[in-house]
């Protein structure tokens, strides 16, 4: 098996493992076709989890193409030669599962979750989709479908308080023409001009056994297993279609302060902010992870502590990452200014926060809490067949390296003070930051109102 | 039909493997404290849960939020450290530790990795035992209660939930108010009526203990008895002067809401009324019914809106079931312009389930649904802890989820035709955020009307 370089070029720190963390015990094999298979049995719950993790998400799509990955995921749903419309999800639910799927930057996951004795209904309904889905395309589920994800961005985003930060986000931390410049719902009037042709061209492309990971995790033998996708899978031809993406150069900074002033119907000014940072799978993001523990990720973080407890101008504060691979990803937080508070002063302390990490080291005890609290998080984790199964489906598509299930803790906690101070220092820098303040539309105060 | 020739044939399930939810006993402890322990083997982590009796829905109503404001300020320090050091203590443990409550309870619960649980129950007693609540503490959460309503009012789906119970049940009723309190009962929590909420409660005779997780090695009884053992109640505990929970919350106003929010690309929809307690013969059978009319992707509410008319991205409808009758709802969020006929249709769905029995295949799918997403339920200690807190809060029998199963898979279609007599669609409440410019109109024309508009702030 063959390990990528980083894309940052940095060596990964060898991270000897803690016996007294559980291993998740995996076996990998590629069918003839190109479709790469994980299998990881865990008998705790009579159930098993199948996740097919497919190399195509946003960043694929063509100008004036945006949303494609999303509405083709709905398609998905749509009926294949041996399912009927719609009949998959109420398949699987009749079946007693779960299933849905999701699209991303990076990929698109398909999954379902099924009493250990449906195994080879699953896979039977992936296999159907993936060798058939063109059958059953047609223009009225593309109309219908267009109007599903219109909704879906009307919840979701468009009738939300604060809902287009997102969008506002990647567009400022990317540069127009960049993949990650626009987010996975897309332009609605992109997905307006998406014609069956296109519809039918991106699933060629992109929907093949060669571009694909299949996760089996749970109640299952590892030789029934793989013997049933050799059953579902192995007479699906290899398309061989040329689809080769090449991450763009990236500088590691924005190059400028953005900052942005978005009037919306809410009721407490929230500042947005976002910084471009190295990629996921890199150890320098790992250190920022640690960082952002430390900065905000729980009551006794420095942004809570200060800004919510102690100085009480923020209703709350958030940091996450996006762990994107190519070229670069993002770090992003939020403040919500309590209403007495001025959000200048409330930017310049959050501010304030982000700088000193970058200028001394962050203490033992704050590393050693920081450490504790991912390492439960992360058990936490891998205790439930669903995340397991989509994690594999990651490190082999992104990485190549399905192994990194069991060595990502270890990278986390082998993060010592100097590489949080290192890799922030690079990340939470004037030039690299994008604002984007929220603040009450003229005439706009929220009163709960009850009817 | 293109595809490989297997893919004809649609594979038949082998045999289920059995599943029992995790074996559990109960103890009690000198003090009266019990104790249940439930074996959940090969999880790192542990989780723990100490209940009280006494949740929001027990609240005198001018206090109303004292309950969850209580259990926030349980972590804010106690009378051996002040809540930075107790807050940091618990992160050194990689712990997740908090309270929290429900409308018949309060839960202090606790996650850790195994070998850290008993610092971590020491934690939680402390918590439990020796609460500070700093003035400052609490008036500060306070404030972030009341910047929480603020923000809920502008979040559309809040907003209707918020309007819908205030519209289904009568004032006097807890559950017409949002569980944390509203502008009018938060300003007067503060500390003295915080630590008089705690201490009506704090009597282990009352109280539960649920430790989950891998007990291989472990004796969960001593461990409860070395760190709760020594705990008596300081006097008596006037449990039963608490305001108890209504037995039957008088059924509010119905008619149509519109709470007007301009220029809203959708409204949000709920359509319903008082719904059911938890505690009735016909549980199975009527979460069957909800389970195929708005539970599942092709519930009979899915298919007519969002698959035929792509009125919406979702659609679902359920009971919410508490000791005394808490509401059914159906909920969704609609596009402006098809507000009215959307309505229309769901009511038509909820008319329909008594003329319409479900089919063979609707049954089917409700209930292999329900039976087969069980114990994924349970995959975890927190969750296998938080099951049985359920059965705690809602005075069920410890069998109670070992005969789910087969108590579904018992549902009749006739049953589920009894059940749909739970359903009221001519005296469910149409509650709506949204453009009232645009979609009153409409709903008048419908025969929905008369539309009481409230006014944008």
């Amino acid at each position: 098996m063959s390990v990528k370089t980083p894309e940052d070029g940095t060596i990964r720190a060898m991270v000897a493992p803690d016996p007294t963390h559980p291993r998740i015990g995996f076996t990998e094999r590629r069918l003839a076709n190109g479709l790469r298979v994980i299998v990881a049995p865990d008998h705790l719950v009579p159930v098993v989890a199948i996740n097919l993790w497919y190399d195509v998400g946003s960043k694929h799509e063509a100008p004036g193409r945006t949303g494609f990955a999303h509405l083709f995921e709905h398609f998905m749903f749509q009926g294949s030669a041996h399912v009927a419309k719609a009949e998959h999800m109420s398949i699987v639910q009749g079946s007693g599962g779960v299933c849905n799927a999701t699209t991303w930057f990076d990929r698109t996951n398909y999954f379902e979750t099924l009493p250990s004795n449906q195994l080879e209904l699953g896979l039977w309904l992936e296999a159907d989709r993936l060798a058939t889905l063109l059958d059953a395309l047609s223009q009225e589920n593309l109309d219908n479908q267009r109007e599903v994800v219109k909704n879906e961005k009307r919840q979701s985003y468009d009738n939300q308080p604060y809902g287009s930060f997102y969008e506002k986000l990647m567009a400022a931390v990317y540069p127009p023409g960049h993949p990650y410049h626009h987010t996975p719902i897309g332009s609605m009037a992109d997905l307006d001009a998406a014609s069956l042709a296109d519809v039918t061209a991106f699933f060629r492309t992109y929907y093949a056994p060669d571009n694909a990971v299949l996760t089996i995790v749970g109640d299952v033998e590892e030789e029934t297993a793989f013997a049933a996708v050799e059953r579902w899978f192995g007479p699906i031809p290899a398309s061989g279609a040329s689809r080769r993406f090449v991450a763009p150069v990236t500088p590691a900074q924005i190059g400028t302060r953005l900052r942005e002033t978005v009037p919306d119907a809410v009721p407490l000014v929230r500042i947005h902010f976002g910084w471009r940072t190295v990629p996921f799978g890199t150890s320098a993001f790992d250190a920022l992870e640690v960082a952002t523990q430390i900065l905000a990720g729980g009551q006794g973080s420095r942004l809570y502590r200060h800004l919510v407890r102690e100085r009480q101008i923020a209703q709350d504060v958030s940091l996450f990452s996006m762990p994107l691979v190519a070229g670069a990803a993002l770090l992003a937080g939020w403040v919500t200014v309590r209403p007495e508070a001025d959000p200048a002063d409330v930017e310049a302390a959050f501010l304030a926060e982000m700088e000193q990490v970058t200028r001394e080291p962050v203490t033992a005890d704050e590393l050693l809490r920081a450490h504790a609290l991912i390492e439960s998080s992360e058990l936490s984790a891998l205790g439930r067949v669903e995340e397991v199964a989509d994690r594999l489906g990651m490190y082999a598509t992104l990485f190549d390296r399905p192994e990194l299930i069991n060595e990502q803790l270890g990278r986390y906690l082998a993060v010592g003070a100097d590489d949080v101070l290192a890799a922030s220092a690079a990340t939470f820098r004037e030039d690299n930051l994008a604002v984007i303040t929220y603040v009450p539309r003229e005439g706009e105060s929220a009163q709960a109102d009850a009817a | 039909m293109s595809g490989p020739a297997i893919l004809a044939h649609r594979p038949s399930a082998g045999p289920a493997r059995p599943y029992h939810f995790p074996g559990f006993r109960r103890t009690r402890l000198d003090n009266g404290l019990t104790v249940i322990a439930a074996d959940v083997p090969s999880r790192p982590l542990m989780a723990a849960a100490l209940l009280l009796p006494g949740g929001a829905g027990h609240e005198p109503a001018r206090l109303a939020g004292v309950s969850l404001l209580a259990a926030r300020a349980l972590s804010e320090g106690t009378r051996r450290r002040d809540a930075v050091a107790f807050i940091e203590a618990s992160e050194r443990l990689g712990a997740s530790l908090g309270a929290s409550c429900d409308w018949e309870m309060l839960s202090l619960s606790v996650t850790v990795p195994r070998g850290r649980l008993e610092p971590a129950l020491e934690l939680l007693g402390e918590m439990l035992r020796e609460p500070a609540f700093p003035a400052q503490e609490v008036d500060r959460l306070r404030e972030q209660r009341l910047n929480e309503l603020l923000q809920a009012a502008a979040q559309p789906g809040r907003r209707a939930e918020r309007a819908f119970l205030a519209r289904i049940y009568d004032a006097a009723s807890p559950f017409a108010r949002p569980l944390g309190g509203d502008e009018e009962t938060v300003p007067r929590l503060d500390r003295a009526e915080l630590v008089a909420r705690h201490e009506a409660h704090l009597d282990p005779a009352q109280a539960t203990l649920i430790l989950a997780g891998d007990m291989e090695g472990l004796d969960p009884v001593a461990i409860a008895e070395a760190r709760f053992g020594a705990w008596r109640a300081a006097a008596a505990v006037p449990g039963a002067a608490l305001a108890p929970v209504p037995a039957e919350p008088a059924t509010g106003a119905r008619g149509t809401v519109v709470v007007d929010r301009p220029a809203s690309p959708q409204s949000e929809v709920r359509i319903g009324h008082v719904g059911l307690r938890r505690r009735i013969p016909d549980y199975h059978a009527t979460i069957v019914l909800t389970t195929m009319l708005g539970g599942l992707f092709n519930s009979r509410l899915q298919r007519l809106l969002r698959e035929e008319k792509g009125y919406t991205y979702h659609v679902g409808a359920s009971f919410d079931f508490r000791r005394s009758p808490g509401p059914f709802a159906v909920r969704t969020a609609v596009q402006s312009e098809v507000t009215a006929p959307a309505v229309a249709e769901a009511l038509g769905v909820l008319r329909r389930l008594r003329s319409d029995p479900p089919t063979p295949a609707e049954l089917s799918d409700a209930r292999e649904f329900l039976i087969g997403v069980f114990p994924l339920r349970f995959e975890s200690p927190e969750q296998v802890a938080g099951a049985i807190a359920g059965l705690v809060a809602q005075d069920l029998p410890d069998d109670e989820l070992d005969r789910y199963r087969p108590s579904v898979a018992a549902v009749t279609a006739s049953d589920v035709v009894a059940a749909a007599g739970h359903v009221h669609p001519d005296e469910a409440a149409v509650v709506l955020v949204g453009d009232a410019e645009r979609v009153v109109p409409d709903l008048e024309t419908a025969g929905l009307g008369p539309v009481q508009v409230v006014p944008a702030a």
